[in-house]
């Protein structure tokens, strides 16, 4: 069968630049001797800008690591401390390559002023920085404990959940300031405030644009194109990224054109993907199939998917505070099973989405743990093809290619032969 | 008897609720000798496998004697899992306690609020009141039980009582109607006093830590091979009766206040402060030395293990961490790794 390549948006070469001036910021900061701070997804990155902090975000040093053919070195490195094969490969990359000192192409991330990070998505993260802070020999490190929203928890539980997340706000920018000296300027937090409501935005209408037939882009632009999301929430230059990669892709949408010559299925997929092997996801276009929609990247787009409350740019500008206590409350990645299948019964009937790719990762245990019975449910209620495909974000050794290969060709038939009815 | 039952990967559930609602709480153990074929239709392979030996008990059916079943906030893998339980196990309540990562005020306020929630769904689900009075009787009730446990327990130190008959008694204390529970540790405690040694032979003092460690028969195979668990901070074990509850005082904030004040578990922040626990133990009951058994995928245990090593390596104080199956088949796969231990100590 003969290779087929999707086209790339023009604009998303200048991801490479938007994410080189966010290193260089780093570098500036430490020149500048201004604070600095890790901060795991999940976290109000928004809040330390809005308080002249850089933030670092380990876990998008850890992907580098991964594209770079480094993150196996550094996980085995992180194995000879002691730690398990069976544990976070973000984590293990870190580690070794904090402990490699490697130079921020290859994943090194230097010492920061503070630490933050949350259980939002996993207990682990803060196990992570745990773990970083004491090697560092010692960083402050705060944590944002967020409730665990379950299939039935109540719209009571919701309220009292917030004001927990809140109070903690309330202490973090106390903290932030012991540590700094830098106060909360409410002016500037809404000025992040809105910046970041504007990425989410855009983000959000780049989306949209993906429900058209045939899709005017690929994970070529969103695997990648989702850091600045991640990294810069606040910061104007990636808003004028995310617009140029929106208007590039309406002028193909207005023009008929897919990122696909021939799209013929149109996938979903929902995990991290692999980041040392991004290309193999090029392979399904073989078979003319293109993801629209992928729940992890979407994710980070979080003042449009939130399950329990509406959140306008008003709401936004009046108490930035509260708003991102509220938003912590959920992520789309690890949303309890029952959103999560109303959330993919929506996305697979609006996206037109033929099958759905679930990405058993072994490193994210809160993302994977429903999985069998999503799959079951949404194939019992609506009659939408899964596939559960078992690897690892960013351990190699975890990625058997010749049988998640013969898994994809096998449900490419699956999809198909439902598809001839 | 009814009962509600506690999935609880740490020892963080209010058993003074339900008994003041009338129920026996009722620890859910796993079952080593049982196979996983319900369970892995939901739960992928590389999760915990103490989890899933529980879900698949729930899934296969739970006691009928057992009215509901809380889960408290415990890692990732039994966190996540308690929607799965919601879906696929029949049961009439079912609450996810989330006992915060913290202990800081604004964490206690909050527990308190998860707590008062979860008397207000027992109530409402149960046509009940739970009155204080209730619950300031079961504190009492429940502080003589863990009183005489931390009595008994020194029993193990001096060989009088085995380390695996120990670990039953906790066991019995967490499954069973409480007055009765009190009725057999007194008895115990009048026995032990008139007891000697059980062994004359040199027995190396071990102070056991990691994961649940719910079956008794590991402790027997330990014992086996030479060891006496002397001194533990196991959830079905020291921090189950290490602390008491303050009696006189509101008793939802005396239940909130003890459980994050007591001695840390691994899958709560910062989990590096466990040290300071085990390293007191291990002084305070002069221990030749530590084991940590982490149940295969056991997060937090990972995280914790190596830093361990290091502190008790600064002490010099001899220390093992094994990853560890859930089924009897392990302990005699491991058995070089213990008896290569016993000599080393």
């Amino acid at each position: 069968m003969p290779e087929k390549k999707s086209k790339m948006l023009k604009a998303t070469q200048g991801l490479k630049n938007a994410m080189g001036r966010h290193y260089l910021a780093i570098e500036q900061a430490y020149r500048d001797g201004k604070p600095t701070a890790w901060a795991t997804s999940g976290c109000p990155v928004e809040l330390l800008y809005a308080m002249d902090v850089q933030p670092m975000l380990p876990e998008n040093s850890a992907t580098i690591s991964a594209a770079q053919k480094y993150s196996q070195k550094f996980i085995e490195l992180a194995e000879e401390e002691g730690f398990s094969y069976d544990m976070c490969s973000y984590f293990k990359t870190n580690l070794g390559a904090v402990m490699e000192d490697v130079d921020v192409y290859k994943g090194g991330i230097r010492k920061p002023t503070f630490m933050l990070s949350s259980d939002v998505i996993c207990d682990t993260h803060s196990h992570w920085f745990q773990v970083q802070a004491e090697r560092f020999g010692g960083v402050p490190h705060y944590i944002i404990d967020v409730p665990h929203v379950v299939s039935n928890t109540s719209k009571r539980q919701l309220d009292y959940f917030k004001k927990y997340v809140q109070e903690q706000m309330w202490e973090l920018l106390d903290f932030i300031e012991t540590h700094t000296g830098n106060k909360i300027d409410m002016e500037k937090a809404r000025e992040v405030a809105a910046n970041s409501y504007e990425l989410s935005e855009v983000w959000r209408d780049i989306y949209e644009l993906r429900k058209n037939i045939p899709s005017p882009i690929s994970t070529k632009d969103t695997f990648g194109g989702l850091f600045p999301l991640f990294t810069m929430p606040g910061l104007r230059s990636p808003i004028n990224l995310y617009k140029r990669m929106y208007r590039e892709a309406k002028t193909r949408v207005d023009a008929g054109q897919g990122a696909l010559e021939n799209e013929e299925f149109r996938l979903m997929f929902e995990g991290i993907p692999f980041w040392y092997q991004l290309k193999y996801f090029a392979m399904l276009e073989r078979f003319n199939a293109i993801i629209v929609y992928e729940p992890y990247t979407f994710a980070f787009s979080k003042f449009f998917s939130n399950p329990f409350e509406e959140f306008s740019k008003e709401r936004l500008l009046k108490d930035p505070i509260e708003c991102m206590s509220a938003l912590m409350l959920s992520f789309w990645y690890i949303f309890d099973l029952e959103t999560r299948i109303k959330w993919f019964k929506e996305t697979v009937k609006d996206w037109k989405i033929d099958g759905v790719i679930l990405h058993n990762n072994v490193s994210c245990r809160p993302n994977t743990t429903t999985f069998y019975d999503l799959k079951r449910r949404l194939g019992e209620e609506a009659d939408i093809p899964c596939l559960i495909i078992d690897s690892d974000q960013n351990d190699p050794r975890k990625f058997n290619e010749v049988q998640v290969t013969n898994q994809i060709e096998s449900f490419i038939e699956i999809l198909r032969k439902s598809k001839r009815g | 008897m009814v009962k509600i039952a506690y999935f609880d990967a740490d020892v963080v559930s209010p058993e003074e609720i339900f008994m003041a609602a009338g129920f026996t709480p009722f620890r859910l153990l796993g079952n080593p000798a049982i196979e996983h074929d319900k369970v892995n239709e939901h739960v992928p392979p590389t999760h915990c496998v103490w989890a899933k030996n529980i879900l698949e008990q729930a899934i296969r059916g739970l006691n009928p004697e057992i009215k509901g079943v809380v889960t408290s906030h415990g890692c990732d893998c039994t966190n996540r899992e308690f929607d799965i339980w919601v879906e696929s196990v029949e049961i009439d309540f079912l609450f996810y306690l989330n006992v915060p990562l913290k202990r800081d005020k604004i964490a206690l306020n909050f527990f308190l609020n998860d707590l008062k929630e979860l008397v207000y769904q027992i109530e409402d689900r149960f046509k009940i009141k739970i009155q204080p009075e209730k619950i300031k009787e079961a504190i009492k009730l429940n502080n003589q039980i863990r009183k005489l446990l931390k009595e008994i327990s020194e029993y193990r130190t001096k060989m009088i009582l085995k380390g695996s008959e120990f670990h039953e008694l906790v066991k019995l204390s967490q499954t069973n109607d409480k007055k009765k529970v009190l009725d057999i540790l007194k008895k115990k405690l009048m026995e032990l006093k008139n007891k000697t040694r059980f062994t004359e032979k040199k027995m190396k003092r071990i102070l056991l830590t990691g994961s649940i460690i719910d079956d008794t028969e590991f402790l027997i195979f330990l014992e086996d091979k030479g060891f006496q668990v002397v001194a533990d901070d196991l959830c079905i074990g020291s921090r189950y009766f290490w602390n008491t509850i303050e009696e006189d005082k509101d008793p939802i904030v005396a239940i909130a206040e003890y459980h994050l004040s007591k001695p840390l578990y691994s899958t709560k922040m910062p989990s590096y402060d466990r040290f300071e626990f085990l390293k007191f133990l291990a002084e305070k009951y002069e221990v030749d030395g530590i084991m940590n058994i982490a149940m295969k995928f056991c997060e937090p245990m990972l995280y914790d293990h190596p830093y361990m090593n290091k502190k008790f390596k600064e002490l010099k104080i001899p220390y093992i961490f094994i990853e560890m199956s859930y089924n009897r088949e392990q302990y005699k796969q491991l058995s070089t790794r213990f008896e290569a231990f016993a000599e080393m100590i």
